[in-house]
């Protein structure tokens, strides 16, 4: 007892001095969730400072009419004339215009391609560990290698396509194909589909396996037969992935730079200037960073409005 | 145990003495042994020939100056503009600023390249007659030197001519007359595979601009006049845009490849003329042994031949006093008469200086003499893509000359109607 009496007091006085000095006892069940908070906040800092930031000065730069800019320079008056030349400019409509079509072509093609080959290598047949890695390999492919492949493919004078096509008699001369408008749009939408089909592939695979086989044999013992199965089983539930999948195939089409500047540099006559390019060129080349945040702001906004519409719709349309 | 405890602790403290060696000491050495460093930033890092000439510089620049090194550091020129706008927007511009002739100007308007003029007037530079150099003046302040004022060459293979029937041309007429007949399918394949001469016509405006404004010289035509009008719309530049039309249109040129890679075709023997700088000559020299032999240069079949500015020399503004003076040092010892003549003896090029002494490169370079002829003819006749009152404009101006004879070529479109069109957007730029 004497002993008990003796370590409790001398215990007590010593923690708690400590506790008030730091002011934070994390151990209270009550504050549990402030050691989350402090463990996420290198995180969440290192974000805002390498996202956060850089959109909050492009944003203020949008509405300033600068062209070369230097961190720290005085501020310039507010102004909303990079937002009306945009509007007026027949070139940032041409450029939405672009990237609308390019998305609609690109995203079709790869969840046609994407689907079908994903269904086909879920199948069990010989070989099957082969064609998932054929299939899976274009998203292995790093980026810029698989547009200077595609530059000699579609290389007006010397490239295999015109070869091809001419071999196959379906074209009399060669085809000048990132001179003509039609032609360069057709090539960078072909690079990107290969280049972005896999992905849809492979998110459609990794659905497929989380769907129930007893859903299927419900299915068969009721007679249904096997495009009946897939439109009323397999789709239905492939519809979440597919969902994110297309959210993140159009956010991908919208920022992709690198197989457009690399193949047609968004010509000819800004036939393949998307406003990914288009924000390039106006700050780099023409050095207008006002007005080519204006755009990048722009970009911006759609770019959330189509994942909002895009991430709810299939949000609803599930089950 | 406290053996294992033990001998894991000396490993990973030798373990840690050797990455400290390797990497910190290493690096604290080098910082001890420098006690300054000067940033310089450039494309040509690589580049054989001139690469080899501005590393000799570096050599006696940190000869001459114990205890400053010059960190040298290679930028591919696709993402060159890219790279110093950052480096000048984040405030850690390089010191010694090596800039391309046509972009110096965006970053001297903006204050970012220091006036040359007090440092120029103490070391006693004689800039008289140096190719290019009233170029530099930007608000009456000197904020560069000119590097290279180049003259252009044409390279022709002669086995192709010779199996044509045709000789070297002379003019626009016999230049056309040659190219049309080296066009072939060799194959039979119904691709055409020789071209009788090579564009570039993908990518940037300033190169287009490049690869036509031979054609626009020598019909007399120029975008603007000495002071700073629009002048697209005359007979002369309707003349040179039909001739230009005609090399594209008629497929006289490969399509679609970048200058690096027409001049790639002309060393492999498929093209049978390329009028381009004296960078020509070291893709020549490189050619395959069987194609070598029948490569050869004359003298451009245009009047004046192409030339023009190439790449300047500056000084950040907002480095220190003493960073500026070291960075004048080093392009001091760029612009000595000693470095000035190993340029040409280095970079097979023709040096600006006047006072160069090119006894060495004629040895070395069998054509040196029709280098200095073109660049000589170029200089008088005020030759330069950059036309006068767009240079701020520059990189607009040039999509849109691109742009516009694209169209034009696309769309099958009057020479005299994209005049037109080019003289109305060039003066709405101004």
């Amino acid at each position: 007892m004497n002993q008990h009496r003796t370590i409790a007091p001398s215990f007590t006085p010593r923690s708690a001095p400590a506790r008030r000095t730091f002011g934070l006892d994390l151990a209270r069940p009550s504050r549990r969730h402030w050691l989350g908070y402090l463990l996420l906040a290198p995180a969440v800092l290192l974000i805002a400072l390498i996202i956060i930031y850089p959109l909050f000065v492009s944003v203020d730069m949008s509405f300033q009419n600068v062209g070369l800019v230097r961190l720290g320079a005085p501020r310039r008056p507010f102004t909303t004339i990079n937002y009306e030349r945009l509007i007026t400019s027949p070139e940032f409509w041409m450029a939405c215009w672009v990237t609308f079509k390019l998305i609609v072509v690109v995203t079709i093609a790869c969840f046609v391609l994407g689907v079908g080959t994903g269904l086909l290598v879920n199948n069990k047949f010989r070989g099957r560990a082969i064609a998932r890695l054929f299939v899976a390999l274009p998203w292995a492919v790093p980026e810029i290698v698989a547009v200077v492949i595609f530059a000699w493919i579609f290389d007006s004078s010397f490239g295999l396509m015109n070869w091809f096509f001419i071999k196959l008699g379906l074209v009399n001369t060669t085809i000048n194909w990132f001179s003509d408008p039609t032609a360069a749009f057709a090539a960078v939408a072909v690079t990107m589909v290969w280049k972005g089909y896999p992905f849809v592939s492979i998110m459609t695979l990794a659905g497929l396996q989380s769907i129930p086989e007893d859903f299927y044999n419900a299915a068969r013992v009721d007679g249904a037969n096997a495009w009946q199965r897939f439109i009323n089983i397999t789709l239905p539930c492939l519809m979440p992935v597919l969902g994110v999948t297309m959210v993140l195939t159009i956010l991908w089409v919208f920022r992709d730079f690198s197989i457009i500047y690399v193949l047609t540099g968004g010509g000819p006559l800004r036939a393949t200037q998307t406003l990914s390019i288009m924000t390039y060129e106006q700050a780099f080349s023409f050095f207008k960073m006002g007005y080519a945040s204006a755009v990048g702001v722009v970009t911006l906004i759609l770019c959330v409005i189509a994942s909002r519409l895009m991430v709810g719709r299939s949000a609803e349309s599930i089950y | 145990m406290a053996f294992n405890g033990m001998k894991r602790w000396a490993v990973g403290a030798v373990a840690a003495t050797a990455l400290m060696a390797g990497s910190g000491l290493g690096f604290m050495s080098q910082a001890f042994a420098a006690d300054k460093v000067l940033k310089f930033v450039s494309w040509q890092k690589d580049e054989r020939g001139v690469g080899d000439w501005w590393a000799s510089i570096i050599k006696e620049f940190e000869a001459k100056h114990p205890g400053v090194k010059i960190e040298w550091t290679k930028v591919e020129r696709g993402a060159f503009a890219d790279t110093m706008t950052t480096l000048f927007a984040g405030g850690t511009p390089p010191d010694i600023v090596h800039l391309a002739s046509f972009e110096f100007q965006k970053f001297a308007d903006n204050g970012w390249l220091a006036d040359l003029d007090p440092f120029i007037k103490k070391s006693k530079l004689d800039l008289n007659n140096w190719a290019g150099q009233e170029k530099c003046k930007w608000d009456g302040e000197t904020v560069c030197i000119m590097m290279l004022y180049y003259g252009g060459i044409m390279a022709y293979n002669e086995d192709m001519l010779k199996k044509a029937g045709v000789s070297v041309p002379k003019n626009w007429d016999e230049f056309i007359e040659v190219v049309r007949k080296t066009t072939k399918d060799t194959n039979g394949d119904g691709i055409m595979d020789q071209f009788g001469t090579g564009h570039e016509t993908k990518g940037g405006g300033g190169q287009y601009l490049a690869e036509m404004i031979s054609y626009l010289l020598d019909a007399k035509a120029s975008f603007t006049d000495a002071k700073g009008n629009v002048t697209i719309d005359t007979p002369q530049m309707v003349e040179g845009l039909r001739r230009w039309k005609t090399v594209v249109k008629e497929n006289l040129t490969p399509r679609d490849l970048s200058a690096g890679e027409v001049r790639q075709l002309f060393a492999d023997g498929r093209i049978a003329i390329r009028i381009d700088g004296p960078w020509l000559y070291p893709i020549i020299e490189k050619a395959k042994p069987e194609v070598r032999p029948n490569l050869k240069l004359a003298a451009p079949p245009f009047n004046p031949p192409l030339g023009g500015t190439s790449n300047v020399l500056g000084i950040a503004s907002e480095v220190s006093p003493e960073n500026q003076q070291l960075a004048w040092d080093f392009i001091a010892i760029a612009t000595s008469d000693q470095f000035q003549s190993t340029f040409a003896t280095l970079a097979s090029s023709t040096p600006p200086s006047p006072r160069a002494d090119v006894t060495e490169a004629k040895k070395t370079t069998p054509h040196f003499d029709l280098l200095i002829e073109t660049q000589k003819a170029a200089a008088k006749a005020g030759v330069d893509r950059i036309p006068v009152g767009l240079e701020i404009q520059f990189n607009e101006f040039a999509k849109m000359i691109k742009e516009e004879s694209e169209r034009m070529i696309i769309e099958d479109l009057d020479p005299a109607q994209v005049a037109k069109t080019m003289q109305a957007k060039a003066e709405a730029m101004k």
